[in-house]
């Protein structure tokens, strides 16, 4: 036990020298990550960035999204010492009382107002305390109804009702009937990004017969719609709060909801504090008295801060904050949500006129240069599992073997360089974009090496401050682009991403960031969206895979490990505490978001 | 009166430089018009809706008028909110100059009673055990930046000892003066040891020149005591360089403490102008500027009128000026 508080104690300092030297190298807020970790100041809609340089953005559904370490691959083995682990006391009894404190990764959205929320996976874990669903996702990872009494679509699918539950109210007494949810799924379908999510929805308007209800109507069958409904689309706000802050800016930062705790304060970068809500619909939660959420950006910090008491809980992705709890299991209560959670990579614009990422030639030969294994073992330590596709192990659609390469071939890099270069002679030449974050830059350096190597004559590394990097994707203005992406228990969660609707020119904020227009990959995304089948379905995603890999599309990295640790009491931090009010058993884990849980099932366990 | 007249003018004029400069600077900042923009939910590909949003905030207006509405808001107290945050910009400055003052003012505090005896000490034992301890003492303090400090001192503090958390919470001194006292014992020390070195290296410097002086060669033929001797004639006319130090630093700790804040999750001054600078929030960053510059401004002035106090002959000239 000494042996281990010692090396603990080392970890600590050495922990705590690099992030600060890496504060002082960078002497900036936004450059505080350290190892491939991912947090940060709030960026410009859509997006909230990491203070490590990695970056998060929001995405406006389920699916949550990160840019990050283009590599920063895993090990497809997993060394004995390194096995991820569970380790969280057998649950007893839950207690009633208590308060916690937990850091997260970056202060992730502003305003809180559903429509416009900035919502990367801090975010999500933050404003489930105030706000409730429509619907969650249940561990056969379909929604079902939450705040929603019933959500049932026509034959077609082109007509949803969405029931609200009797006797529910917003925090501030306000009703939450049909009328509440069509304030707010009126608000996303005008919103600069969640617009762009349910552009296809037509009309969204109260049951005339009944005023628990509201009916959507969408242009073409939509059998996934639901789906949409257990992310920021889902959550209500109370509709009076709402209209008090479309004339009062202060407001927006004040959030109404339904949900098991009450907001309290908000500081920008310093915390968010919510009490019980004791007339919660959905007894017996909440069991905490209230709950903190402070941002800590840089993961090493926020490990030292549990650690040393400051907080209670944390996330992390970073690769050592992962080795060092796993080392130290029996000091603390921890869990892996790692399921249906993202893929780190490299975004290329695909369509920009004069680009040589427009010849899949050149995109393939980047794909073959890169030695993400080593990458992954210098970032992350090994923990993560290296990516060959948008898809992580546990979301339809994964492959074992996709197409893509998984390993290093500099000889068919070179070979396909060469085979462009002749066709178009002149300078070959890239530009490489990243954060200010070190460990993305060393990243960075990395992949110049790989593709310089391949025949690229030049590639220039922009360095990039978090608040202006989200905007950079958004505009459309890169060519490689560090990123992280594609978590979500559904592919229609990655349609806006990819679907030529969502591709706009150069200097228009898009959430199809590479501007891919790819009609065969469109009507791969129309048909999911319109089946309900899950073998169909199951096949779409794998064809999508395929599709990415045989177009090089993307440069994949490494599938994302999080995990959630805290004090040895802590208990309630898996999905299964979370029963379905419609009988269908747990919800599922983190909602489909890494990284995230239920606040609302957290209980202390003081015995 | 004259002489604070002058320094009125030369106030204005450095008020003027620094804000017109800083608001002239923002907007060179890439994308802050798209950033704006995204922060408010509005595509700028719709020129329409992008219009209004930049005309509402005066940003497609030239900088001269730009700068005219700042002066104005400025007067009227219309600072608006922040876009990221939505914040109060009055509430979100006013938090970080509370933090930032209290980060000052301990540190000044306690680097000067620190600096102060030990300086003297050194000067009147010069070269002896303990001034060449305190010399190699205070070099090594001037060489420890805030981001070595800082981690150390969370390594024995926090990890090893555990008296303090690694985070401190900006507890009010009036709530709990003990949690108070934890939040900022490891930030005050980390800014205190460097400008104690400093200080009482300067101070101990000219204390030694001071010593040398005709007058106290007269005192020593007087009679007088050591401490008297000391303290009622050397320290007054050896204080001009570690006043003019302590001036300068004052305004650089109120915003520039932000590797200390960072490291210790104090959301003072300077962690918010940088935040505010990286988010594009032009107005929280014009407006904390200009407090800075203020600061800076108001504490020279002061020095000024104490140089009269340190050193008769300085008033004198003036009042011949």
């Amino acid at each position: 036990m000494a042996t281990t508080k010692h090396r603990r104690r080392s970890r600590a300092f050495g922990a705590t020298l690099l992030g600060f030297a890496l504060v002082a190298a960078a002497c900036s807020s936004d450059d505080k990550e350290s190892v491939s970790d991912d947090t940060a100041a709030p960026t410009s809609a859509a997006s909230e960035t990491t203070a490590a340089g990695t970056d998060t953005t929001a995405a406006p559904d389920t699916a949550e999204t990160t840019a990050t370490t283009a590599g920063g691959g895993g090990d497809t083995t997993v060394a004995p010492d390194t096995v991820p682990v569970d380790s969280v006391a057998s649950e007893g009894d839950p207690v009633v009382g208590g308060s916690l404190i937990m850091g997260i990764e970056a202060d992730t959205s502003s305003p809180w107002r559903p429509a416009e929320m900035v919502c990367a996976i801090s975010c999500h874990q933050v404003i489930r305390s105030v706000f409730d669903t429509l619907m969650l996702p249940g561990a056969d990872k379909l929604p079902h109804p939450y705040l929603a009494s019933a959500v049932e679509p026509n034959e077609d699918f082109t007509v949803w009702r969405i029931t609200a539950r009797e006797g529910v109210k917003f925090h501030d007494g306000t009703d939450f009937d049909g009328a509440a949810i069509v304030d707010n799924l009126t608000r996303h379908k005008t919103a600069l990004l969640t617009g762009t999510a349910i552009k296809s929805v037509t009309s969204i308007e109260v049951d005339p017969a009944d005023p628990m209800t509201a009916v959507v109507t969408v242009e073409k069958p939509w059998a996934t719609f639901g789906f949409y409904l257990t992310g920021q689309i889902g959550y209500m706000a109370s509709p009076t709060w709402l209209a008090a802050s479309d004339t009062d800016d202060t407001l927006k930062s004040k959030p109404v909801g339904t949900g098991p705790f009450v907001f309290e304060d908000y500081k920008p970068n310093e915390y968010f504090k919510a009490t019980k809500n004791p007339d919660y619909w959905n007894q017996p939660y909440p069991y905490l008295d209230s709950v903190e959420f402070v941002p800590i950006n840089d993961a090493l910090q926020r490990k030292q801060a549990l650690d040393t008491g400051s907080v209670n809980l944390i996330h992390a992705t970073n690769g050592q904050v992962i080795t060092e709890i796993r080392d130290n299991a029996g000091d603390y209560s921890s869990r892996e949500i790692t399921a249906d959670g993202e893929t780190a990579y490299s975004m290329l614009h695909v369509t920009q006129e004069g680009s040589p990422l427009t010849d899949v030639r050149v995109r393939c030969a980047l794909a073959y240069s890169q030695d993400i294994p080593t990458l992954n073992d210098a970032i992350n330590l090994g923990v993560n599992k290296i990516a060959n596709g948008p898809f992580s192990p546990d979301q339809v659609g994964y492959l074992e073997d996709s197409g893509y390469p998984m390993t290093q071939d500099m000889a068919k890099a070179q070979e396909l360089i060469a085979e462009y270069k002749a066709e178009n002679p002149g300078p070959l030449k890239l530009a490489l974009a990243t954060t200010t974050d070190e460990t993305n830059l060393v990243t960075a350096n990395f992949q110049k090496q790989w593709y310089e190597e391949a025949g690229i004559d030049e590639v220039t590394i922009d360095q990039i401050d978090q608040g202006n990097y989200i905007v950079q994707a958004l505009l459309g203005n890169f060519q490689v682009f560090q990123w992280r992406n594609h978590g979500g228990l559904d592919l229609d969660t990655q349609y806006f991403w990819w679907h030529s609707s969502s591709s706009l020119d150069v200097g228009a904020l898009a959430l199809n960031f590479g501007r891919i227009k790819d009609p065969d990959l469109d009507a791969l995304l129309d048909q999911n969206r319109a089946s309900a089948d899950p073998a169909e379905k199951k096949q779409i995603a794998e064809d999508v895979n395929r599709l990415f890999a045989k177009q090089c599309y993307n440069l994949w990295g490494t599938y994302t490990v999080w995990v959630v640790a805290g004090n040895p009491n802590i208990r309630g931090i898996a999905g299964t505490n979370l029963e379905l009010p419609d009988g269908a058993g747990p919800a599922n884990e983190g909602s489909g978001i890494a990284g995230t849980f239920y606040p609302q099932t957290l209980w202390l366990d003081n015995g | 009166m004259r002489y604070i007249g002058q320094k009125f003018i030369q106030l204005l004029i450095v008020l003027f430089a620094v804000t017109f400069t800083v608001s002239l600077a923002l907007s060179a900042l890439p994308n802050s018009k798209e950033r704006i923009l995204a922060a408010k939910s509005v595509n700028p590909a719709n020129v329409e809706a992008a219009n209004a949003v930049l005309d509402s905030l005066h940003l497609r207006d030239s900088q001269i008028k730009q700068y005219g509405y700042f002066m104005k808001d400025l007067v009227t107290g219309d600072w608006g909110v922040t876009f990221q945050g939505n914040q109060s910009i009055k509430t979100s400055i006013w938090d970080g100059l509370q933090i930032s003052l209290r980060l000052m003012v301990y540190a000044q505090v306690i680097a000067l009673l620190l600096a102060i005896p030990i300086a003297i000490i050194s000067a009147y034992r010069n070269g002896g055990f303990f001034d060449r301890t305190a010399t190699t003492t205070s070099f090594g303090m001037l060489s420890l930046p805030s981001y070595i400090l800082a981690p150390l001192f969370i390594l024995l503090f926090s990890v090893r000892w555990g008296w303090f958390t690694s985070r401190s919470e900006n507890t009010s001194l009036f709530d709990d003066p003990w949690q108070h006292f934890k939040d900022y014992f490891m930030p005050t020390l980390v800014l205190a040891l460097p400008l104690a070195a400093t200080y009482m290296r300067l101070l101990r410097a000219d204390l030694i020149a001071t010593l040398q002086g005709d007058f106290i060669t007269t005192a020593r033929a007087k009679g007088l005591s050591t401490s008297r001797i000391l303290l009622g004639h050397a320290l007054r006319p050896s204080t001009f360089s570690l006043v003019t130090a302590a001036a300068l630093n004052t305004g650089t700790l109120v915003g520039g403490s932000l590797v200390v804040e960072t490291a210790f999750g104090l959301n003072g001054l300077g962690f918010k102008t940088v935040v505010g600078i990286f988010g594009n929030e032009f107005r929280l960053v014009q407006i904390t500027v200009l407090v800075l510059a203020m600061i800076y401004v108001f504490v020279n002035f002061f020095v000024d009128i104490a140089y009269g106090w340190i050193d008769p002959r300085i008033r004198a000239a003036r009042a011949l000026t």
